[in-house]
C-alpha cells in the first residue's frame, strides 16, 4: 500500500509516492534528497529531526507521510530567511556547534522561541531547549546565540499572558464528590530483587482445597487461566507453549518452554519457564510458585510469588513500574479465571487469543506430533 | 527502527470514522497526534496492521461553551491549551499542565484525547483532569454516546474504559467559581521527560469541591478522599508524615522513593494552590 502525498517544501512543490509507515524525516532525506534534516533517536527525544510544519516545530521522525498532505514545511535547507540568517551567524559566532548533528533541529527549536517569546532569558531558553539534545557543546553557545539573536530583534507574534489569577483560600468543609470509595489495597508486595520483580499476592477462592489443588497440579488446566496463554505440549515434568500479551499498543506473543513441579502433600508447587518474541526481540523469564491452604471446608487461599525478568527491546523501552501494574493485572484475571474454571465455567481472555492463533497452536502441535 | 508496515485510514468526517469502526480487528489502532503511538512504532513495540487517523476531524475539534461547564473536542493539541487561545474552566490550570508535557514540538501534534486514551500513567492530562472532576464523552460504531467520570475511566497503564469499537470524542469540565484554587506539581530527571511523581489538587469553596490526585503511579491516579478533605478544612499544607501513611494505605506497593516523590509533589503544588510561593 502507498499514497501521494503533496507538500511544500521551503517553497517548493513536491508529490512523493511512499508507504504509510514513511516518516516525514525519510520523506524530505530519501525521496527528496533534503538530507540536511537528520534522525538521531527515532522516539521523538532528541530533536535532531525537529523541522517546521506549517510554521510550528513538529518531530519528523514521529509524523507520518499521511499527516504531511497539504502541509508546508521548513527544513535546515530553506532557513536562509533573515531570522534564519542571524540565527546561523550568531551560531557560528558564539560556537554554538561541533559536529553539527544536532543543529539542524536546534535551529528549528531555536526560530520557534523567538517567535514565541521576546527577548527570552537564560533559564527560558534553556526551558525551551530542553527537547533538543547537543553531546558535544554543552549548550552554552547555544543558549547565547539564542540569546543575542533575541536581544537584537523582536519577531515575536502574539503576547503571552501569563497571568494566573489566583484567589485567597478560605477553608471550607467540602462535599463528597466520590460515589466510588477507592479499591482496597490488594494483600502481599511487590520488590525488586536485583534484575528480577517479585509480586506476592494471595487470595481467595471459593472451593475446596482438594479442588484448587487439582486445578494447579494440572498445567495444561492453568494455563487455560493465565489470560493469553496457551500449552502446546506437557510432559511429566517440562511443558512447552506461548503467552500472547496484549499492552495496551504494545503486542507480544512470547514463545517458550518451561519445568514445573508439585507437591501432593504440602499442596506447593512450581512453574518456571522462559521464552522469546521473535518479533519484538525481547526475553522473559518467569517463576511462579504457588502455595494452596485450606481455609475452611469449602473455601481456599492461594499464596503465589511470581518472579520475572524481562530483556531486550521490552525492557528499554525502560518503564519497569507499569510492567509491574500489568503483570499484576493479569495475576488478578488469572485468579479471576480459576474461581470461573473452579465452578465450572470456562477461562475468559482479554487478550483474545482469537480463533486463528488457537487455530495456529492447534495445526502447530498437530504438525509437531505428526514429526514424532 | 522503522515501523512495520501498516495500512493508513483518514476519514474525513466523524460519521466516516465511525463506519470504519464497525470492523475494526484486533489489530487496528486509532491515531490521533501519535506523539506516543509513534515511538512505539517506530521501536516496534506496536506492530498495527491498520491505523486510523482521527486528529484531523473538524468535529474533535470543537468547543463547547456551555452554562456551568466547557466540552473540549479531544483532538485539540496540548499547544492550544499552552497558547490559552481555548476557554478556561479553571484560571490558568489547563495553561500549565499544558506547557509541562513534553517539548514545543510535541505539544504542537499531540491530543488531549490520544493522552487520555492511551492512558500512560506519567502523563499529564489523566491526573490533572481527574482532579478537575471531568467526564470523558465516548463515541460508539453504532452511534451510542456514553460518558464517563475520569475516576472510572482510567483502569489502569494503558488499560481504558473505551472498547475497540468506541473512540472519545470530548472531555467535559465544570466550571470553577473565581474562588477556586488549584495546584499541580511534577518531577521529573530532566524536562519533558516522563514524570516520576505527580500531584494535584483542586478546590472550590463555592462547590464545596476538593480533590487530591496523585499520578505517574504504575496505574489509574490515586484520589485520597481523606486528604481532599484535610487540606480543604484546614487550608494548610499537610506533612510529609501525614501523605506517606495515606499513600501507604491507598498504594502499598509503590516504593518507598516513589512515595516520597509523591508526598513532596503534593506538598508543593498544594503551597502553590495556597500561594505560599
Amino acid at each position: 500500500m502507498t499514497e501521494t502525498i503533496c507538500i511544500n517544501v521551503n517553497g517548493e512543490e513536491f508529490t512523493a509516492t511512499v508507504p504509510p509507515r514513511t516518516q516525514l524525516a525519510e520523506v524530505l532525506r530519501d525521496h527528496l534528497h533534503l538530507t540536511g534534516t537528520h534522525l538521531g533517536c527515532e522516539q521523538g527525544v532528541c530533536g535532531a529531526c525537529t523541522v517546521m510544519m506549517d510554521g510550528r516545530p513538529v518531530r519528523s521522525c514521529i509524523t507520518f507521510a499521511g499527516h504531511c498532505d497539504g502541509a508546508t514545511i521548513q527544513t535546515i535547507e530553506g532557513g536562509d530567511d533573515p531570522l534564519g540568517q542571524m540565527l546561523t551567524e550568531a551560531f557560528s559566532r558564539h560556537h554554538a556547534l561541533q559536529c553539527g548533528f544536532c543543529t539542524p533541529g536546534m535551529l528549528a527549536t531555536s526560530r520557534d522561541i523567538l517567535t514565541r517569546f521576546s527577548n527570552p532569558d537564560e533559564a527560558l531558553v534553556r526551558h525551551e531547549l530542553s527537547g533538543n539534545i547537543c553531546r558535544c557543546t554543552g549548550y552554552q553557545g547555544i543558549v547565547a546565540a539564542i540569546m543575542d539573536v533575541g536581544s537584537q530583534i523582536d519577531t515575536c507574534d502574539q503576547t503571552r499572558t501569563d497571568d494566573i489569577r489566583r484567589a485567597a483560600f478560605t477553608p471550607f468543609e467540602p462535599e463528597e464528590n466520590l460515589n466510588a470509595a477507592p479499591d482496597p489495597a490488594t494483600a502481599g508486595s511487590v520488590v525488586q530483587d536485583k534484575d528480577w520483580t517479585v509480586i506476592t499476592r494471595s487470595f481467595g477462592l471459593n472451593h475446596p482445597v482438594g479442588d484448587v489443588w487439582d486445578l494447579f497440579s494440572d498445567v495444561s488446566r492453568v494455563a487455560s487461566c493465565v489470560p493469553g496463554a496457551s500449552v502446546a505440549e506437557v510432559t511429566e515434568e517440562t511443558f512447552s507453549g506461548a503467552i500472547e500479551v496484549s499492552f495496551g499498543p504494545i503486542k507480544a506473543r512470547f514463545g517458550g518452554k518451561g519445568t514445573y513441579a508439585n507437591n501432593l502433600q504440602s499442596r506447593k508447587g512450581h512453574l518456571s519457564g522462559s521464552g522469546a518474541d521473535k518479533n519484538g526481540q525481547s526475553n522473559v523469564r518467569g517463576e511462579l510458585h504457588y502455595d494452596i491452604v485450606k481455609k475452611t471446608e469449602d473455601t481456599s487461599t492461594v499464596d503465589v510469588e511470581f518472579r520475572f525478568n524481562v530483556q531486550g527491546v521490552l525492557a528499554q523501552f525502560n518503564r519497569p513500574e507499569l510492567v509491574t501494574g500489568f503483570v499484576d493485572f493479569l495475576l488478578q484475571r488469572f485468579v479471576a479465571n480459576c474461581n470461573s474454571v473452579l465452578s465450572g465455567g470456562t477461562a475468559t481472555s482479554e487478550h483474545k487469543i482469537g480463533a486463528f492463533s488457537l487455530a495456529v497452536a492447534v495445526i502447530k502441535s498437530w504438525f509437531k506430533r505428526r514429526k514424532t | 527502527m522503522k515501523p512495520v508496515g501498516f495500512q493508513f485510514a483518514q476519514p474525513d468526517t466523524l460519521a466516516e470514522a465511525m463506519q470504519m469502526l464497525r470492523d475494526v480487528s484486533e489489530d487496528t489502532k486509532i491515531m490521533s497526534g501519535g506523539q506516543s503511538l509513534g515511538p512505539m512504532l517506530n521501536l516496534r513495540l506496536a506492530r498495527p496492521e491498520k491505523i486510523i487517523s482521527i486528529a484531523g476531524l473538524s468535529e474533535l475539534r470543537e468547543v463547547d461553551e456551555g452554562e456551568g461547564f466547557i466540552e473540549f473536542g479531544t483532538a485539540l493539541r496540548h499547544a492550544e491549551f499552552e497558547d490559552g487561545s481555548l476557554p478556561e474552566p479553571i484560571s490558568g490550570m489547563m495553561r500549565h499542565v499544558a506547557k509541562g508535557i513534553a517539548y514545543r514540538a510535541v505539544r504542537n501534534r499531540g491530543t488531549i484525547g490520544g493522552s487520555l486514551c492511551h492512558a500512560d500513567p506519567a502523563a499529564d492530562w489523566i491526573t490533572a483532569l481527574t482532579a478537575l472532576g471531568a467526564t470523558v464523552r465516548m463515541v460508539s460504531a453504532q452511534g451510542d454516546t456514553r460518558d464517563v467520570d475520569m475516576t472510572r475511566f482510567i483502569h489502569g497503564a494503558y488499560r481504558t474504559e473505551l472498547n475497540s469499537d468506541e473512540l472519545l470524542k470530548s472531555v467535559i469540565l465544570p466550571r470553577y467559581s473565581s474562588s477556586a484554587v488549584w495546584g499541580y506539581y511534577k518531577t521529573c530527571r530532566k524536562v519533558g521527560e516522563f514524570a516520576d511523581a505527580i500531584a494535584s489538587w483542586v478546590a472550590d469553596p463555592k462547590k464545596r469541591y476538593s480533590r487530591v490526585v496523585f499520578g505517574a503511579t504504575a496505574g489509574a491516579p490515586i484520589v485520597s478522599i481523606p486528604l481532599s478533605r484535610q487540606i480543604a478544612v484546614t487550608g494548610i499544607v499537610p506533612s510529609k508524615e501525614v501523605i506517606k501513611a495515606e499513600l501507604e494505605r491507598l498504594a502499598p506497593d509503590l516504593d518507598r522513593v516513589k512515595k516520597h516523590l509523591l508526598a513532596v509533589a503534593l506538598q508543593r503544588c498544594t503551597k502553590q494552590a495556597l500561594n505560599h510561593d
